[in-house]
């Protein structure tokens, strides 16, 4: 038994210097990506997308009834282009669309087709096709839906002028409408011509659009491999013959695959020994893509112990989030004050009067309140796991006893569902606080997943996302932020920055290049990503 | 008349063979197993279907994700008709198996049956590969092993088998993938090769996740099988007979000892393809192979209760075919064994 042991041990040991030294690298850190030099013509690249997240499109890839889309952006935007799309700087580039204008009153909308463009089947792509579209989307269960933002008028809610006008009609203002068009299924316009041809269950297979990449075979959540589109409409574009989406098990797996040559990009790495990793691999480039969302503790202010104001402020005081960001993420993540972040809209570096770190403070306030023993939770996944842990021992030291629990998204749905959660760590807000998993998700009163129910806040929240003037929209969401911050409602901690990793020789706007989240990760511009040889 | 009579004696010799056919041990015992084999598939049916149902979360839920609101996930549960009761769908499915539809997957609405086909070979040929990995080095090895104990071929053995039931099969995939894909580019790290594309790519392409999941099971049967081969060659009369008779060391181990040994190393083998099976999801998942396991994974991460099902089913059936060939092989390789004699 001892040498059968001892034989493991060995075995252990042998296996982890192999991968270490494997994996290791002596290059120079790469963080800014590399956008420079003359695009060129032709290759293919496989991208690498985890299997959890990104490289999981169950239901197929039909817009409106591909329940992942949000997850699924890449393969959806290399397939139909984009109406809208999101540029470096947080600029709006109008791409299938040439333009778009929202009414004074932000009641109405329209939005420009850009003429001469035709589907990959060769059909128009016309107004008409994207006002079918626009309402196919509208009714489809995803929740990248547009129906969880737009209030269409019940009646010629959207219609066409001319072949190349859609105009949306509202019920209520809607000024964020173009990013939360941006971050849904809306801006995937699907041929109707080849839908009706072939019919929704052979479509979500073999989809046609108007983008810059052809479907050739399709394997559920496994393989997606796609060629140039000869007639996307910017010549020359895309530079790529080929693309594939490969689905893959592990970072650790991808991470080598990259290493062997067998995939040229992975989206979104997470785990910190990884990154490292890669940063330091001559062969890698990892671009930090700028954050967006940031990481909120949630609590509960129905019930006990975080209905006592008391409580909550312990719980700003007893978190150190420097420490969190130093220590386990190498101060990557920006640090956050409220649910904006430095790659999103409306971001401002500080909240006035936002209850910072200070231990003797909290300490005082759990003396006062007889102690206090809170639960924890989070949805299970690498980041919040090791955050979650953290907390847990910098709570301790205030006194503050924590039970970290980490949940199945299922069994995440049914405590948020009782109600009777304490506290969750969460990421709230978008690069447009209205759009994506909004800043109302988190915080207003009809949202499922909020933890607060505060009329003013409500209200602020609501005409932010209604108004049509940007400056306007920017003080009121500063207002929103400081009276959570005033209420102690949610401390906020650091906004997560997914990094994308590429061998060197690839590159491309959002995956070498930096462009803001729209919802997890940034929307790569596959049209222009090119390889060098 | 005499046209009919070589006809009736042709039927009459036809039907003779039918019923002595049907009285054949071997094929009782067919039928008797498949007989009992039926029950046996219908509890894990109900068994997997029952979990499924147990585990938090519908499958809306899970395809929708953690920012769908409930009304969301409830247009579409009616649109996947996951509102009716459980027994009720339940009972569709399984009358629906009867007749040969294994249903559609609840998420993407393809047929099961093109999704097992479109899976199933990468995986045949994957375990298939992991047999024959396991077996081509287990045989010689426990041979070489058992011809001198404590030699050092043995001890030699001894170390390389510990050291492959000690590690993981997933932690020894990623050293495979670093030696041989990464520092010695000269297998493919991810990636499946169709045999339509090329035998020498196909093989290529399964070769690491063959001896991922073979290498523990070949250091499983080398101990196994040099066991019983030491053991045989220590104390069966046989085997001191064939000495005293003159016959070479090797010759006795190979054909005397080995020969009877392969009964127990055909057991094993036979009662291991539920866990080589098992093994596949883990792999499938590590070098990206498109199989059953992989499948298998993604149906109970998205709750596609139809798939999980319909798969848990299929593997069912291969294990109990492959214990009832298994115990028919026996009857091949040992003439002493006739199943239905009576034992004298």
């Amino acid at each position: 038994m001892r040498s059968r042991a001892k034989l493991a041990g060995l075995a252990l040991v042998a296996a982890s210097s192999l991968l270490v030294a494997a994996c290791g690298g002596g290059g120079a850190t790469d963080t800014e990506g590399s956008g420079s030099g003359k695009p060129q013509r032709g290759g293919s690249l496989t991208v690498l997308e985890g299997a959890g997240y990104a490289g999981a499109w169950p239901t197929g890839l039909d817009p409106a009834t591909n329940t992942t889309g949000g997850a699924n952006q890449s393969q959806m935007n290399a397939i139909f282009g984009r109406l809208f799309k999101l540029g470096e700087g947080g600029k709006i580039v109008p791409s299938l669309a040439s333009g778009y204008d929202i009414s004074e009153d932000g009641k109405t909308a329209k939005i420009e087709i850009r003429p001469g463009v035709e589907f990959q089947d060769g059909t128009p792509f016309d107004a008409e096709t994207v006002a079918w579209h626009f309402q196919r989307v509208v009714d489809s269960p995803c929740n990248c839906s547009p129906s969880r933002y737009w209030r269409l008028e019940k009646k010629n809610g959207i219609t066409t002028e001319g072949d190349d006008t859609v105009v949306l009609h509202f019920t209520v203002p809607s000024g964020a409408v173009i990013s939360q068009l941006l971050s849904s299924n809306a801006n995937w316009v699907a041929s109707r011509t080849a839908l009706e041809k072939m019919g929704e269950k052979k479509f979500k297979i073999t989809p046609v659009g108007a983008g810059p990449f052809k479907v050739v075979s399709n394997k559920l959540s496994s393989e997606l491999a796609l060629e140039r589109n000869p007639t996307y409409y910017e010549k020359g574009k895309p530079y790529l013959d080929r693309l594939i989406f490969k689905t893959i098990g592990s970072e650790q797996a991808a991470y080598q695959a990259l290493q062997a040559g067998q995939g040229q990009a992975y989206e979104g790495m997470n785990i910190t020994p990884l990154i490292e990793q890669a940063r330091k691999n001559p062969q890698l480039t990892v671009t930090q893509q700028p954050a967006t969302s940031p990481y909120v503790i949630q609590l509960n202010t129905k019930v006990a112990p975080f209905d006592d104001k008391r409580a909550r402020e312990a719980i700003y005081y007893a978190t150190d989030t420097n420490a969190i960001r130093e220590g386990l993420f190498n101060n990557w993540y920006p640090v956050s004050q409220s649910f904006t972040a430095p790659g999103g809209k409306f971001h401002h570096a500080s909240v006035p009067g936002y209850r910072t770190y200070d231990l003797e403070k909290a300490k005082a306030l759990v003396q006062e309140l007889g102690g206090l023993e809170v639960t924890l939770g989070t949805l299970d996944a690498y980041v919040a796991n090791q955050v979650n842990e953290a907390l847990q021992s910098q709570w301790e030291k205030a006194g503050i006893k924590t039970t970290i629990r980490s949940w199945q998204l299922a069994t995440l749905i049914k405590e948020f569902d009782s109600g009777k959660w304490q506290s969750m760590l969460q990421t709230a807000g978008a690069w447009d606080p209205a759009a994506g998993v909004s800043v109302d998700f988190r915080f207003a009163s009809t949202s499922p997943y909020t933890g607060v129910w505060d009329p003013k806040l409500d209200k602020l929240l609501l005409d932010a996302a209604a108004t049509v003037d940007e400056s306007e929209r920017d003080r009121l969401y500063t207002e929103a932020a400081k009276y959570i911050s005033d209420q102690a409602y949610a401390p906020f901690m650091f906004a997560f920055a997914p990094q994308n990793v590429a061998v060197k020789g690839v590159q491309g706007p959002g995956l070498t290049t930096p462009i803001s989240s729209l919802l997890v990760g940034p929307a790569i511009w596959w049209e222009d990503v090119w390889r060098s040889e | 008349m005499s046209t009919s009579t070589p006809a009736l004696g042709a039927d009459r010799r036809v039907s003779h063979g039918l019923a002595r056919a049907l009285r054949s041990p071997s094929l009782r015992l067919i039928g008797r197993r498949l007989a009992a084999a039926i029950p046996v598939l219908w509890g894990v049916t109900l068994l997997t279907f029952l979990v499924l149902n147990i585990m938090p979360g519908s499958a809306a839920q899970q395809l929708l994700g953690a920012d769908a609101t409930p009304e969301q996930v409830r247009q579409l549960e009616a649109e996947l008709n996951l509102d009716q009761p459980a027994w009720v769908r339940y009972w569709e499915w399984l009358q629906g198996v009867v007749t040969g539809d294994l249903g559609n997957s609840i998420a993407s609405g393809q047929p099961v049956t093109t999704i097992i086909g479109q899976r199933l070979p990468v995986s045949v040929e994957l375990v298939l590969c992991a047999i024959i990995v396991s077996l081509a080095f287990t045989v010689p090895l426990a041979l070489m092993a058992a011809r001198r104990p404590n030699g050092i071929v043995d001890r030699l053995s001894m170390v390389l088998s510990m050291t492959g039931l000690s590690i993981a099969n997933y932690v020894f995939a990623l050293v495979l993938v670093v030696v041989f894909a990464v520092i010695f580019p000269v297998l493919p790290a991810i990636g499946f090769v169709p045999l339509s594309d090329g035998l020498l790519g196909n093989l290529r392409s399964l070769i690491l996740p063959a001896i991922a999941i073979g290498f523990p099971l070949f250091c499983f049967y080398t101990r196994f099988l040099r066991g019983d081969l030491v053991e045989q060659m220590r104390g069966e009369d046989y085997v001191v007979t064939a000495k005293a008779k003159g016959v070479g060391p090797w010759r006795v181990l190979i054909r005397h000892a080995f020969r009877n040994s392969l009964f127990g190393l055909l057991t094993i083998v036979g009662l291991n393809l539920g866990t080589l099976i098992g093994a596949t999801v883990i792999i499938e998942q590590i070098f990206a192979l498109p199989g059953i396991g992989q499948e298998l994974l993604q149906a109970i991460n998205n709750r596609d209760a139809v798939v999980v099902q319909a798969i848990v089913l299929l593997l069912a059936v291969v294990v109990v075919v492959a214990n009832l060939i298994t115990d028919l092989l026996y009857a091949v390789l040992d003439p002493r064994i006739r199943y239905g004699q009576r034992s004298a």
